[in-house]
């Protein structure tokens, strides 16, 4: 037996998936290798008898035949067999000659079908998402979007722990510097691993870490990958993330759906408008609560002053540790549900909403007015875009909240200066965050 | 690595300044200020006596607190107050302040300069005058005004109880006609009412902060649509018929011939009939309504001309007219001698929903 299956087999000896089989091709001995969790091994081994047969009626060349089931190559080295077999290929092995094909077998159905989106919903819009394999994403993609223009370039990342990571951008409306940029970043990096997002901003396309926004936005519809990729964005898809990162991620994604096209203008028009009230209530309103109970009341009109200070009679922390508090339970509410399995999500739901907010009223915690103002924030805050946005969202709140207990109403005003400059400051390969995707500049890239 | 340690640092320098700086444990919730809505004060023997109208909410509701103090100035006395609550008196929200009649007369001239002074109190604040001593009306006042802090207020209040013939005067008006030359306020008189909530007497003549004449209620809401009021809404009475006053326009020319102020001025109402005595018809509602607005216009001007106080601010079309060293002495020189050639005319812009026969 050869040295190179002798070290294949020591390699793979650990792995009780790992199979080697006796056959004969024309009259000659070979042996398969692969792994059992990856390729589905009777369907295979029909195919193969299936090529055999015709082979032997067409009576061709043990060459020719080689040809047939796959890549006959010598110069592959064993660190490409393994990986390869890794990867799920088949690998023969003719011991007449010691040569070998590495062929492209019947794979165990690892992938899910393609299904609808789950944690983005849509309205009146295309209904597939993405799924975890790479090549269906890239499949869906080039489906919505049917162009020539359409480019795919795939990368293997890794060395110790390989992952296919696909950049695909729309050429002539993509921005050709960006574009190298990254491809120098994927060859710069090459062999490093990534196992997450933050490793493979930090790390391949070295983004920094300690920024609140992501520069991908993420979407699971291929409809929205494909505006996106018109809008002159590029497309990552990483293995095994039912996810289409769209780089660079700007502001606006935050508040426009590519499916808001598909209602009357002035409805997409309302709807958009919506989700920017939606984040400003979510930034200013608890803010604004804090500074009129207790930097100034003077700003309320004296009716709505006695009411508040009606509510709030007998609550015995400040305005800013009620809030905090009562933001605190928030919080983990949202973190618990989504943790729970969906059966029992509801009734967590219910329970820390209403009777918690209920009791904490009654219990002369918090006053009234918060819990409106909370609830209120809290569905605001779901109006726009993205689960990372909406998260982003959530935390810059607290700014607000702590220096309007400090400043009152300019305080309010002070934080969204802050977040607006941090925002304003954001860019990725010096393409701001705060930009407009402009359709003049577009048409002049690539 | 380094870079992000220093800019950690400074983050966390930049908050703990603010947090040590920000002095915003000064801060006082809602709930633990006292609101005052209507002050009242008056002075007696040099001595002021400041009363405060305070909203007290309980979770059952409000109740009005009244809480009286005298002292040297009007802060001392309210200082005195505070002392003896246990939650601070606050006078951001103060809507109105009460002024008693006699001291009304004597002048408001300090009084109004420290509202105005002081960063709590806002100079939007309606300033009233109280005809009785300020006791038995906030007596009154708590006894008939118990179950909403404002109804004081409210009277006041455009979008609530305010009349047309309500003149509405706000601390910063009060305190631009002490120095003025050329304009002076009115200021509604109130008293605790017999009927209803409050009666109100007419309004105030000030003429550099001290009260020197009073005008009607029909005069003042002649006074309002001089001014650009809205007198929308009016119910204007007469012998026949009464009237409301949809709109009302005016045009002026004014000039100076050897010294003498010439002032035309046509005062255009469009009203709408709303209630007929007997028959009458359109043109002799048309006639008794221009002669009983003129005859109260000339009163008006003649008690504003004896008094010398530019309630109706005439100087201020002579401005451009006078040097300003003359101006100075527009009230005492000029206002007497001012003609005036006054003209109104009255369009019936419907008759309400019946024709009138």
């Amino acid at each position: 037996m050869n040295q190179q299956i002798q070290k294949l087999r020591d390699q793979f000896s650990e792995n009780d998936d790992f199979f080697m089989l006796q056959d004969s091709f024309l009259g000659t001995p070979v042996v398969l290798l692969g792994l059992k969790s990856l390729i589905d091994v009777v369907p295979m081994k029909l195919s193969l008898q299936t090529y055999h047969a015709a082979a032997i009626e067409s009576h061709i060349t043990l060459d020719a035949f080689k040809k047939v089931l796959g890549e006959a190559d010598e110069a592959v080295g064993a660190h490409e067999i393994y990986g390869s077999i890794l990867n799920g290929k088949l690998f023969i092995y003719f011991e007449a000659d010691d040569s070998f094909v590495i062929m492209d077998p019947i794979p165990r159905a690892l992938n899910r079908s393609i299904e609808t989106p789950i944690n983005e919903n849509v309205m009146q819009g295309s209904q597939s998402a993405f799924t975890e394999d790479i090549a269906t994403n890239v499949g869906l993609v080039r489906k919505q979007l049917q162009s020539d223009h359409l480019r795919v370039h795939t990368h293997t990342i890794g060395t110790e722990e390989a992952k296919d990571v696909a950049l695909v951008y729309y050429e002539g409306r993509a921005d050709m510097d960006f574009i190298r940029r990254i491809e120098r970043q994927f060859a710069q990096n090459k062999n490093k691993t990534i196992e997450n997002l933050q490793q493979f901003s930090k790390e391949i396309l070295g983004f920094p870490t300690w920024s609140m926004v992501s520069k991908f936005n993420q979407t699971e519809l291929p409809q929205e990958a494909a505006h996106s990729l018109r809008k002159g964005r590029v497309l990552l898809f990483v293995d095994r993330l039912p996810l289409a990162l769209v780089t660079p991620g700007m502001l606006w994604d935050a508040f426009c759906l590519d499916s808001d096209r598909n209602f009357p203008l002035p409805l997409m028009l309302f709807l958009r408008t919506v989700r920017v009230l939606g984040a400003l209530a979510t930034l200013i309103l608890p803010g604004l609560y804090v500074a009129l109970v207790s930097v100034n009341p003077e700003v309320l009109r004296i009716e709505m002053a006695l009411s508040i200070a009606q509510t709030r009679a007998g609550v015995p922390y400040p305005a800013i540790i009620e809030i905090i508090f009562m933001f605190v339970v928030i919080e983990l509410t949202i973190e618990a549900s989504f943790r729970l399995p969906k059966t029992i999500g509801p009734t967590i739901t219910m329970v820390g909403g209403i009777i918690l907010g209920q009791a904490a009223v009654q219990a002369k915690l918090v006053s009234n007015l918060l819990i409106i103002i909370l609830a209120a924030t809290t569905i605001a805050n779901s109006t726009i875009i993205g689960l990372q946005q909406s998260l982003a969202l959530r935390i810059s709140k607290y700014v607000v909240v702590v220096l309007a207990s400090m400043f009152g109403v300019l305080g309010i005003l002070e934080g969204m200066l802050l977040i607006c400059g941090y925002l304003g400051s954001l860019t990725a390969y010096g393409i701001p965050f705060v930009g407009f995707p402009n359709a003049k500049s577009e048409a002049n890239r690539g | 690595m380094k870079h992000t340690w220093m800019r950690a640092v400074g983050i966390a320098i930049a908050v703990g300044i603010a947090a040590l700086l920000g002095g915003c444990w000064d801060n006082r919730d809602i709930d633990h200020r006292s609101l005052p809505v209507v002050m009242g004060v008056s002075l007696s023997k040099d001595k002021y006596e400041v009363v405060l109208q305070i909203p007290e909410t309980s979770s059952k509701g409000v109740n009005l607190r009244i809480l009286k103090q005298k002292g040297r100035t009007i802060n001392q006395a309210v200082d005195k107050i505070s002392e003896r609550m246990e939650s601070s008196v606050d006078l951001l929200h103060l809507k109105v302040i009460l002024v008693e009649k006699g001291y009304a007369q004597q002048g408001l001239t300090d009084s109004i300069a420290s509202f105005m002074r002081s960063r709590d109190i806002s100079p939007k604040t309606i300033v009233a005058i109280c005809d009785e001593k300020l006791d038995p009306f906030f007596d009154y006042v708590k006894k008939s005004m118990t179950p909403r802090g404002t109804t004081l207020y409210d009277c006041f209040e455009k979008n609530a109880g305010w009349n047309p013939q309500m003149s509405l005067t706000r601390i910063w008006e009060v305190y631009r006609s002490i120095h003025s030359y050329t304009r002076d306020v009115a200021i509604p008189i109130i008293k605790s009412g017999r009927n209803g909530t409050i009666d109100y007497l007419g309004s105030a003549i000030i003429k550099n902060g001290r009260m020197v004449d009073q005008i009607t209620p029909e005069e003042t809401l002649l006074f309002n649509s001089f001014n650009g009021h809205s007198a929308q809404g009016k119910i204007e009475v007469m012998d026949k018929a009464s009237v409301m006053i949809l709109r009302s326009s005016m045009r002026h020319r004014s000039k100076i011939v050897q010294g003498t102020p010439y002032l035309y001025v046509q005062i255009t109402v469009k009203v709408s009939i709303v209630e007929t005595k007997g028959s009458v018809t359109s043109q002799s509602i048309n006639q008794e309504l221009e002669k009983i607005l003129m005859k109260r216009f000339s009163g008006m001007l003649r008690k504003s001309q004896t008094r010398e106080a530019d309630i109706l601010g005439l100087g201020q079309y002579f401005r451009n007219k006078i040097p300003r060293t003359q101006l100075r002495v527009w009230r005492e020189s000029y206002l007497p001698k001012l003609r005036m050639d006054f003209r109104i005319k009255s369009i019936i812009q419907n008759d309400g929903y019946t024709k009138l026969s």
